[in-house]
């Protein structure tokens, strides 16, 4: 799974601990990597991801349909899941500031065995760490 | 003299311009069926 996972696009070190599940991936600063790549990634190489966290910089952007989103490069950004913390981040919506936040991405759905990969990744944010 | 300061204004914003950038910094997984 290391070596598969460090294959994939933008990855710089993958680590892995057996002892307790955990697989810690660090991005090159290429901004290329895909969260979404790495979760199937990561089911084709025969492990089921449980769950994925992100730290990430970038803006708060309003999208199409109007929900708030984390841009996190010029193509890429994940539709914020509602809670306190969103809630807080409407001010800085579209404007130039940045974020550094820590959120979730994925949680296996109980019961499932397998996720549903074509849906797109939202984030549920844990902690805001550095408003700039 | 106004090249000089063009020179280190450039040099300035290229110092700092990747600090700016949007990014992701780290992802973490918990995984299941690790052998």
């Amino acid at each position: 799974m290391k070596q598969h996972l460090g294959r994939q696009s933008g990855v710089q070190t993958v680590e892995v601990s057996l002892l307790d599940g955990k697989v810690e991936v660090t991005p090159k600063e290429d901004g290329q990597i895909d969260p979404a790549q790495l979760l199937k990634a990561t089911y084709d190489s025969g492990v089921t991801a449980t769950e994925m966290n992100m730290t990430a910089r970038g803006k708060i952007v309003k999208d199409s349909s109007g929900s708030l989103a984390l841009q996190v490069a010029p193509n890429r950004s994940f539709t914020l899941t509602p809670n306190e913390l969103s809630k807080g981040l409407e001010a800085v919506a579209d404007t130039p500031k940045m974020l550094t936040v820590r959120g979730e991405l994925y949680e296996k759905p109980a019961g499932k065995q397998k996720a549903d990969l074509s849906a797109p990744l939202k984030l549920l944010i844990l902690e805001v760490q550095k408003k700039e | 003299m106004n090249t000089k300061k063009l020179a280190l204004l450039a040099l300035l914003v290229s110092i700092v311009s990747p600090v700016a950038q949007a990014q992701i910094k780290h992802i973490e997984m918990r995984v299941e069926g690790m052998t």
